[in-house]
């Protein structure tokens, strides 16, 4: 679907700001690099291992760099093409995903206490697969996270490990998943999920380096933008629902949501499309 | 003398600790300096770390005499802690002697002196590429620091910076995953609330956001702490609008 007028204005601003990050992301990979040849020097004159660790910390930052730069770049390429009428608004997961090789990918964002607070997709469905883990409240980014350990599983081991993810995963035409923990030096912020990624990339550590550059550069670094171009969703009806099922019942929304939760499920539904109707159409779940 | 590899290899480690080691910076600055003194056989040694600028600064020393010293020094701002911070260069072997207290530091000087350090050397603290403090080590008289203890001491401050380094990066980051949480935690509380007061106030969620929005503002308050008030079930002073039973907790 070609960009309608309006949304030209808005694939240049998102455009302007993809390649002002995009530069930003190679000049610190630029300087970080300097910093690593700098103590290099040093390493190979005075013999001490204090510039060898320098040296090799700062290769490792300026790689994470390179890498959040070329996403940014390719997902300015994308928007430059929606600006001129061809497909539809790019997504950054989008890129993310291919740069993991695979055309489905989720992240996820969980508090403290594994709730998950946002999720972003690269298309509808890796969205429809991390609804099934949303409604379901097992799966592997839940997993990924918790252990803060990447995820692998294919096939029948899907339900043994997660009872009814692989079944609703298999009705999606999905066999294998791979869920890397989003990791900042105190804890875990989510996951990053691929849906059938290629076999043997994800023992690579390729996509480690991924989830380490969309982590520290995209989701919490200096030049952050947490809400991907627009592309978190927080699941707003949901807690709306949830809102109003606590104000109807007087349960906490905790309660609700758990109910919602266990109504989507039973009905094979999003949690979303079981809150819409208690938002707009008055339904009870009782 | 020579220094017992494991006697090293225990400093560097005691400075490198892990993460989660919840050292004050004045502690963390006072185990460099009793280091200091063990390897490198100076009497005293002080150290001073400049924290975001000039905002704030950590002192600590290997006696409370210097650490004192290296206290009033700050303020003074003067002193071979002052100047090789100033010039993120090491400061060479100082004699303390009479030209040296006149022009140069005449306040730090005499009160070094006095408590029996005649030569004075710093070597910086780097982060990054800043210099963000300096080791002071103070000896009374006799032959000057041999090179290999020199080389030691800057051992010593460059195991302090990688430690100092993770630390402001664990800082950082523990920032910026909290203020994540808690923006996607106090947007998801406003999106419940706009359900809550929909049903007691028999209106659409957008109505709903309209009245909690104009409470907020016209009691200076933030929407998302009026909203968890609402989530729970707390009373509002005035609310102005129709309020039935809380939910249980």
């Amino acid at each position: 679907m070609a960009a309608p007028m309006e949304s030209w204005g808005e694939a240049g601003r998102l455009l302007s700001i993809a390649l002002q990050r995009a530069t930003r992301a190679a000049e610190r990979a630029r300087q970080q690099t300097e910093f690593a040849e700098r103590h290099e020097r040093l390493a190979a004159r005075t013999g001490r291992e204090f510039h060898r660790s320098m040296a090799a910390t700062h290769r490792r930052i300026a790689e994470r760099h390179l890498t959040t730069a070329s996403l940014q770049h390719s997902y300015a390429a994308s928007l430059a093409a929606w600006s001129t009428g061809h497909g539809d608004r790019p997504r950054f997961m989008a890129e993310v995903a291919a740069a993991c090789g695979t055309a489905s990918a989720a992240l996820t964002l969980i508090d403290s206490d594994l709730n998950q607070l946002a999720v972003a997709t690269s298309d509808q469905l890796a969205r429809d697969a991390q609804d099934l883990e949303y409604v379901l409240g097992i799966g592997p980014a839940r997993e990924a996270a918790e252990h803060k350990q990447p995820v692998l599983a294919s096939g029948a081991a899907l339900d043994g490990r997660w009872p009814g993810y692989g079944t609703g995963l298999d009705s999606l035409g999905l066999c294998s998943v791979a869920a890397l923990p989003l990791k900042a030096p105190n804890g875990c912020i989510g996951a990053l999920t691929l849906f059938d990624p290629l076999p043997g990339r994800a023992e690579t550590g390729e996509l480690d380096e991924v989830a380490g550059a969309v982590t520290d550069n995209v989701l919490l670094g200096p030049d952050a933008d947490p809400d991907l171009y627009g592309g978190v969703d927080l699941r707003a009806v949901v807690h709306q629902a949830a809102g109003v099922m606590s104000g109807r019942t007087h349960c906490s929304v905790d309660e609700a949501l758990a109910l919602i939760k266990a109504r989507a499920f039973a009905r094979g539904e999003s949690a979303e499309a079981v809150a819409r109707r208690i938002v707009y159409e008055a339904m009870d779940l009782d | 003398m020579t220094i017992p590899h494991q006697q090293l290899a225990d400093a560097l480690l005691a400075l490198a600790a892990e993460p989660g080691d919840t050292l004050t910076p004045g502690a963390f600055l006072a185990r460099l300096c009793a280091h200091s003194v063990e390897l490198l056989g100076v009497d005293a040694a002080g150290a001073v770390l400049v924290e975001h600028g000039r905002s704030s600064r950590h002192v600590g020393a290997s006696n409370p005499e210097v650490a004192r010293l290296e206290q009033d020094a700050v303020k003074w701002r003067q002193g071979p802690a002052h100047d090789c911070w100033n010039s993120g260069a090491a400061l060479t072997e100082t004699a303390l002697d009479p030209a040296v207290q006149r022009a140069r530091w005449p306040r730090y000087a005499p009160r070094a002196l006095a408590l029996g350090h005649e030569r004075v050397t710093a070597l910086p603290l780097h982060l990054r590429d800043a210099c963000v403090g300096s080791l002071v080590l103070l000896r009374g008289g006799g032959t000057p620091l041999s090179p290999d203890r020199l080389a030691l001491g800057r051992a010593l401050t460059e195991a302090a910076a990688i430690s100092l380094l993770r630390e402001n990066q664990l800082l950082e980051s523990r920032t910026r995953t909290a203020q994540l949480e808690h923006a996607l935690t106090s947007r998801i509380i406003v999106e419940q609330a706009k359900g809550v007061l929909s049903t007691r106030m028999g209106g659409t969620v957008d109505e709903a956001f309209d009245h909690l929005r104009h409470y907020a503002r016209s009691h200076r308050l933030k929407v998302a702490d009026v909203a968890v008030d609402i989530v729970a079930g707390r009373p509002l002073p005035d609310w102005p609008y129709q309020q039935d039973e809380p939910p249980r907790a």
